[in-house]
């Protein structure tokens, strides 16, 4: 069977910027696949090609066995999308939200009915249903916005940021009702995401994308793995004289370390072996070990390898920029 | 093309949810009708006027009680009421004074000598506060008919000159103000719809992300564009027809059309409200930024107001302001509207307007189509 996603050579061009610079993925059908970056790496430009907003400047892909540029009409009608921003009609009920997407999609009058109960029951809205949207939390309109982008059976579902904004136990709700819908319904999904927890109990692969290519793809065991290639020592250290710093980036065990004001991040092959001798070679340089912790990489350390950044300061910067178009939406 | 009527669907059932918004079309239109329409329609009644009486003659007190009696309107039609008060005043420089501190609007001065002169030189002079045009030219017409009813009283026959009479003959029934200017209301409140159900709902959809929502779904653009025209067209009837109703209801508007003429009174509705909702939501989806979009619209909905007729004649406009009339498709409408409503015309009679206003509402649709597919 075909994959259910195949981009090859995929690019797109804005004048000079190059946002997506050759990209070939493949997606397995029924996998849950996760798309991160920093922010501007490209991920959503992406995502726009692949569910045909945006046509490519170079290369294509094959969403279902349909080609984006030759076939979008099939595209269209075999994915779902959701979008980071809400797209729900606050005047309306979710009942009618969902029914007037069911005409968009051309889904027959008989099942319509059946399917809109049997999905907004799966998400916990179906008590909901003859409110409007308006009198919903912000976690209830996420969850009505994913059931009704699966209301005509889709093969592929899109999801952009689908969490961005919503509290910590919205956000778990929604991932809930994310895995259950992918458990009950034959369905593949690709989702661009900041927060790194969800990417890794979600997903089963991952591509960290930046400066519009994928620079990592994997597990994210295997991303883990990978980039670090061992444990993680931090280590608060004060006074930290520079020869204590060249010291420790000179050692044999040290594999990679990076410092911030008075912590150091020691990338070490064995962090049990690792830690008394950075603690006696910063001793024998003048140095002073305050506080030191060994710790298993995460994938915010993969993140920080591939890309030079941290995604925690990224979604700052997102969620300032969210804020703000927020604002200027209102105005 | 059944995607257009699920994208006209989803708009109507939102508007219906809240039709106070729309509502908003009607109000600011309906105010303007009433306000001004009363304001600017009704006749001078109690203007204070002066008399100075030097002459206590046959002619002289004649020429009083006609003037004292007259009960015309200067407008007419509307219950006759006097149109001036008069108050004796018995010296010319005091009555001047009063004038000039606004206290009367008029002084009437029969001079000394005025009964001994004879009928053919005697002369009334009427001083006016020129400031206010209005009541001016109210109590001169007056002043004017009096001394023409006293000037037939004492010319025995025969005439010494032949004298030229004016038959006044209004060939439709009395037309008030407010009725005049009532057509302007509805397409303003067209207008108001394509502004705020048109554009701005636009504005916000596109804000959202609900438009480029549209484009991952199977629907074509066509459908997605004429499913928003239509949809506005809708809210921009709704508007009319709410116009409509309030201007019979509250501002006396007797519209003097049968069946026919109803139905072309609304086909000119829809040539109209299918033009401005094209028009402004072509404008919408092309504005550099929606602010700039929001700042203009009124503007432009003022401009087109004004120069089209709806609450003075064209007849009446500068050259520069007729030549603005002449390309703004809500003064053909206009036009077609009051020859619908007022004289009860028929298709003929329109034939003129609706030629234009199809052209103008042709080219607004290819517009609009032409900004979606490239804002899309």
């Amino acid at each position: 069977m075909e994959s259910a996603v195949v981009t090859q050579d995929i690019t797109k061009q804005f004048g000079e910027l190059t946002a997506v610079d050759k990209i070939n993925l493949s997606i397995e059908s029924r996998e849950i696949f996760g798309l991160i970056g920093p922010n501007g790496a490209g991920k959503t430009t992406l995502v726009r090609m692949l569910t045909t907003v945006l046509p490519p400047t170079d290369g294509t892909a094959r969403i279902a066995g349909f080609d984006i540029r030759h076939d979008p009409d099939h595209v269209r009608r075999s994915i779902g999308v959701v979008s980071q921003a809400s797209t729900v009609d606050v005047e309306l009920t979710a009942w009618e939200n969902m029914n007037i997407y069911a005409k968009y999609y051309g889904v027959p009058t008989e099942t319509r009915k059946e399917r809109i109960k049997e999905l907004l029951e799966i998400v916990g809205l179906a008590d909901r249903a003859g409110f409007t949207v308006g009198s919903y939390s912000g976690g209830m309109k996420r969850r009505l916005e994913l059931v009704r982008s699966l209301i005509h059976e889709p093969k592929v579902l899109f999801l952009d940021e689908p969490t961005t904004g919503l509290d910590p136990q919205a956000r778990n709700a929604v991932l809930e009702y994310l895995r259950e819908l992918h458990k009950r319904q034959d369905i593949t999904i690709v989702l661009t995401t900041h927060y790194l927890e969800e990417a890794e109990s979600l997903c089963d692969r991952l591509a960290v994308v930046d400066y519009g290519k994928v620079v990592a793809l994997g597990t994210s065991t295997e991303l883990k793995r990978n980039a670090t290639g061992g444990d993680i020592v931090e280590a608060e250290v004060s006074p930290l004289p520079n020869e204590a710093l060249e010291a420790l980036k000179t050692s044999k065990f040290a594999l990679e370390v990076k410092k911030r004001e008075n912590m150091l991040t020691v990338l070490v092959k064995s962090g049990a072996e690792a830690v008394p001798r950075i603690v006696e070679l910063v001793d024998s340089k003048g140095g002073k070990v305050r506080s030191i912790t060994l710790r298993a990489p995460t994938l915010d350390d993969v993140f920080l390898h591939f890309t030079g950044r941290s995604i925690r300061e990224d979604t700052y910067v997102t969620n300032k920029r969210f804020v703000s178009s927020w604002g200027a939406m209102r105005r | 093309m059944k995607g257009a009527l699920w994208v006209c669907e989803r708009d109507i059932r939102k508007f219906l949810r809240q039709p106070a918004t729309m509502l908003g079309a009607v109000v600011g239109p309906f105010l303007t009708l009433i306000l001004l329409g009363f304001a600017f329609g009704g006749a001078v009644t109690h203007a204070p006027v002066a008399v100075v009486r030097e002459s206590y003659g046959p002619i002289s007190t004649n020429f009083v009680d006609i003037i004292t009696n007259q009960q015309n309107c200067v407008y007419g039609g509307v219950d006759c009421a006097n149109a001036y008060n008069l108050i004796d005043v018995s010296d010319l420089g005091a009555a001047q004074s009063m004038l000039k501190a606004g206290a009367v609007k008029a002084v009437v001065y029969i001079p000394i000598g005025f009964d001994q002169s004879g009928a053919n030189s005697s002369v009334v002079s009427v001083y006016l506060d020129n400031t206010d045009p209005i009541s001016a030219a109210a109590i001169s017409g007056l002043m004017t008919q009096a001394a023409s009813e006293i000037t037939a009283h004492v010319q025995i026959t025969p005439p010494p000159d032949p004298l030229v009479t004016v038959n006044l003959d209004n060939i439709y029934r009395e037309v008030l103000y407010i009725e005049f200017m009532a057509p302007g209301s509805l397409i303003q409140s067209i207008m108001f719809a394509s502004i705020i159900g048109g554009g701005i709902s636009l504005l916000f959809d596109k804000q959202r992300g609900i438009i480029e929502g549209y484009l991952v779904t199977p629907l074509k653009r066509i459908e997605i564009v004429v499913g928003v025209l239509l949809a506005g067209v809708t809210k921009a009837m709704f508007s009319a027809t709410t116009m409509l109703i309030l201007a019979i209801v509250f501002a006396g508007v007797r519209p003097m059309a049968d069946i026919v003429g109803f139905v072309l009174i609304f086909f000119t509705l829809f040539l109209t409200s299918m033009g401005l909702i094209s028009m402004m939501s072509a404008y919408a989806v092309r504005a550099p930024a929606p602010e700039v979009y929001q700042f203009t619209a009124f503007p432009i909905n003022l401009i087109l107001y004004f120069t089209s007729g709806a609450v003075y004649p064209i007849q009446g406009f500068p050259p520069w302001m007729r030549t603005i009339a002449s390309i703004n498709p809500e003064a053909y409408a206009i036009h077609a509207l009051r020859d619908l409503m007022y004289k009860g015309a028929g298709p003929l009679a329109v034939i003129g307007d609706f030629a234009f206003l199809a052209l103008f509402t042709g080219i607004m649709i290819i517009l609009a189509t032409l900004a979606f597919k490239r804002a899309l």
